[in-house]
């Protein structure tokens, strides 16, 4: 047993981080919009699928800097989150009285309209540049999975890129929600549309402008992650989203530092997984997380329980 | 009016021999083709049917068969529930004499299940399992097995000096029988199998089974896996910096492999039936009239779907006119020396196993180079 604390389980640990990282990426922007709005949104893996692409273009057709490509990834990513919300969300708010907006039904029949829209966008995206990874061109794909040796140890150029990435939009998606009006109306919608609604708070701008904050970080999570593993492909967003979901309803829902917490120990726990049986089994560690948190922390490990009347 | 029943009496009596005629002198023939065409492996299926148009049109301008043979195509997203769909579809429909496809194996085997029923010849152009061409006399391949392939890549290890080995391999049927028939071979010439990992298909985050191989110290690592997870094994082992040699199976065998690994593709030994580079003319004009007609590189998928299509052909212009199912079969196990671009084919007539001939290769400076 203790043999396996050598230097490869350092490894191990680093490898896990990293993993835990780039589902945090991805759980920032889908917690914001899922959990903290409470919308039920099933398309960001597909936002996150077209800030690759995005990327993708700009480089094969511009090769811009380095920040300007991200710059026009998160341009992409808000456009589409705007055209995802007229799409698939904005529909169902049509109904004004007080039992729609109070129906739980209606707020969830966008769980089948995302959807929806994911399946259309993914399966015109495979139509279009075909269902195989992207070649990338090398100096941006090298630039992100440059090995960088400590010792025994290894890390890659891309995971350093992500942890910057990570801590940036951690922090900025906090000082929006809790230093801005727009956060604050964000929070005033998620706890109470309706009431929202009564002390003048502009509802639609503000479920507007979370998906545009939200979709704009789950695009340019999508072309770093895409980089950095060198795998573009229209099906890229369904095994992050699936993680960033389990870590989402691990942190409570509504909670972004649960959320970016419970997604490094998922990663963390499945790299170490890896040591005791097959990694083919080590999806299961989430999962089993998954149930283990609703059926003892049904508010999730960092939830403080949904403010609602 | 009871002349009008009589002869309308006399008119149905032979018309079963008139029925036995059509059928023996039926105005087209149809092959069907189950495949992925939309979906995750739906480039492969892409390849399949372009590889197949190419070979019907240019069957169907030879003029070898008085009627023409059209293919009708199916999408199964190589989804063993739709493949098993498709195949009632397919055994349902009386003109189509033969069934070509599914791509993955696990696809195949269900829908063999419903073809070994019926009785319907089913030759798939990518099925490697093992337990495929067992299900019934109805199943044939065009693809050496892995029982075929890992006994040689052992051997070729062996050569190499290689004595501890750790395997991966994509966790299905396919992958199974890669890591199955490698390792009894190795370990039968001594050789010792250090870890075996499995990887869920969709992963592409390989660092924790790297890690946990690197521990044990192989010699060498063998590969079974698709070239799109092979690009990012590779990849994260150069970042890694593991730099113990990789062998893989022939499936990685695609010129993207480099495209998408870069350096980390350098060194990788791999065998294959098919070389796109080869000099042979019958190669030469498939690859070229692929390029002119697709705008891409034709790999040993296209190519083994384009010879495939090509076997099945010759079986039904050997079986008319009688192009039945129960007679394609019998042709289909015939098959001997068939000149296709993935070598010298020939089928077992017992266990409708197909022999053919592996080259050896390595990637050198991006490049697939014939090593032997």
């Amino acid at each position: 047993m203790f043999d396996r604390f050598d230097i490869f389980f350092v490894q191990q640990l680093i490898n896990g981080f990293s993993v835990g990282l780039v589902y945090a990426l991805v759980a920032i922007g889908f917690t914001l919009i899922f959990g903290v709005l409470n919308v039920v949104n099933f398309a960001h893996g597909e936002i996150y699928m077209i800030g690759a692409y995005a990327g993708l273009l700009a480089i094969v057709f511009l090769a811009p800097p380095w920040v300007a490509l991200l710059l026009l990834v998160l341009a992409a990513g808000i456009v589409s989150g705007v055209a995802l919300e007229r799409a698939a969300f904005k529909p169902f708010r049509r109904f004004r009285d007080e039992a729609s907006l109070k129906s739980k039904a209606m707020r969830e029949s966008t769980l089948l309209s995302s959807l929806a829209v994911s399946i259309v966008v993914r399966e015109s995206v495979e139509k279009i540049f075909g269902a195989d990874m992207q070649a990338i061109p090398r100096a941006y794909a090298d630039a992100m999975q440059e090995p960088i040796s400590l010792g025994e140890l290894a890390v890659a150029s891309g995971q350093i890129a992500i942890l910057a990435a990570a801590i940036l939009m951690f922090a900025a998606l906090q000082w929006i929600l809790t230093r801005t009006d727009i956060g604050l109306s964000i929070r005033a919608v998620a706890a109470n549309p309706l009431g929202a609604q009564y002390v003048g708070v502009n509802v639609d701008r503000t479920v507007i402008a979370t998906f545009a904050i939200g979709s704009g970080m789950g695009a340019v999570a999508g072309i770093l992650i895409g980089l950095y593993q060198g795998t573009i492909f229209p099906a890229m967003g369904f095994a992050p989203g699936v993680k960033a979901f389990v870590a989402m309803v691990m942190g409570g829902l509504n909670s972004i530092p649960g959320a970016v917490i419970c997604a490094i120990v998922l990663g963390l726990a499945e790299a170490v997984a890896t040591e005791f049986f097959g990694q083919g089994w080590a999806d299961l560690v989430a999962y089993v997380f998954l149930v283990l948190t609703l059926v003892f922390f049904p508010t999730g490990l960092f939830g403080a329980g949904r403010e609602r009347v | 009016m009871m002349t009008t029943r009589r002869s309308l009496l006399a008119a149905a009596a032979p018309a079963p021999v008139a029925a036995r005629v059509a059928v023996a002198q039926p105005r087209r023939i149809l092959i069907g083709y189950q495949l992925p065409l939309t979906g995750e492996f739906s480039q492969y299926g892409e390849r399949f049917r372009n590889s197949a148009l190419m070979a019907l049109d240019a069957f169907n301008r030879s003029g070898r068969l008085p009627v023409p043979v059209e293919i009708v195509f199916e999408d199964t997203r190589s989804d063993p529930r739709e493949a098993v769909a498709v195949a009632r579809k397919f055994v349902d429909n009386r003109e189509i004499v033969a069934v070509l496809g599914d791509f993955s194996s696990s696809a195949s085997i269900q829908a063999g299940r419903v073809y070994a029923e019926v009785g319907m010849p089913q030759l798939s152009q990518t099925a490697s399992h093992p337990d495929f061409v067992k299900i019934s006399p109805w199943q044939f391949r065009n693809i050496t097995t892995q029982a075929y392939e890992g006994p040689r890549v052992a051997e070729w290890m062996r050569e190499n000096g290689v004595r501890r080995v750790a395997v991966v391999a994509i966790q299905n049927d396919w992958g199974q029988s890669v890591v199955s028939n490698f390792a009894e071979a190795f370990r039968s010439g001594g050789g010792e199998v250090v870890a075996t990992q499995f990887f869920n298909p969709g992963n592409r985050e390989f660092r924790a089974i790297l890690t946990e191989i690197a521990r044990a110290r192989p010699d060498a690592i063998y590969i079974g896996m698709f070239y799109e997870d092979g690009a990012a094994f590779l990849q994260q082992r150069r970042q890694l910096n593991i730099r113990v040699p990789v062998y893989a199976t022939s499936s990685l065998y695609e010129p993207k492999l480099v495209e998408l690994a870069g350096a980390g593709a350098e060194g990788v030994f791999l065998s294959t039936t098919f070389m796109a580079t080869s000099p042979e003319p019958h190669v030469r004009a498939y690859v070229e009239e692929y390029r002119r007609r697709f705008g891409s590189e034709p790999n040993m998928f296209s190519a083994q779907a384009f010879d495939a299509v090509n076997i099945l052909l010759e079986a039904i212009v050997r079986a008319w006119p009688e192009a039945t199912r129960a007679r394609v079969r019998e042709e289909l196990a015939r098959t001997r020396d068939f000149p296709g671009v993935t070598g010298v084919t020939t089928f077992d007539p017992e266990t409708r196993e197909p022999a053919k001939t592996l080259a050896r290769m390595r990637i050198e400076n991006g490049q697939f180079v014939l090593v032997r």
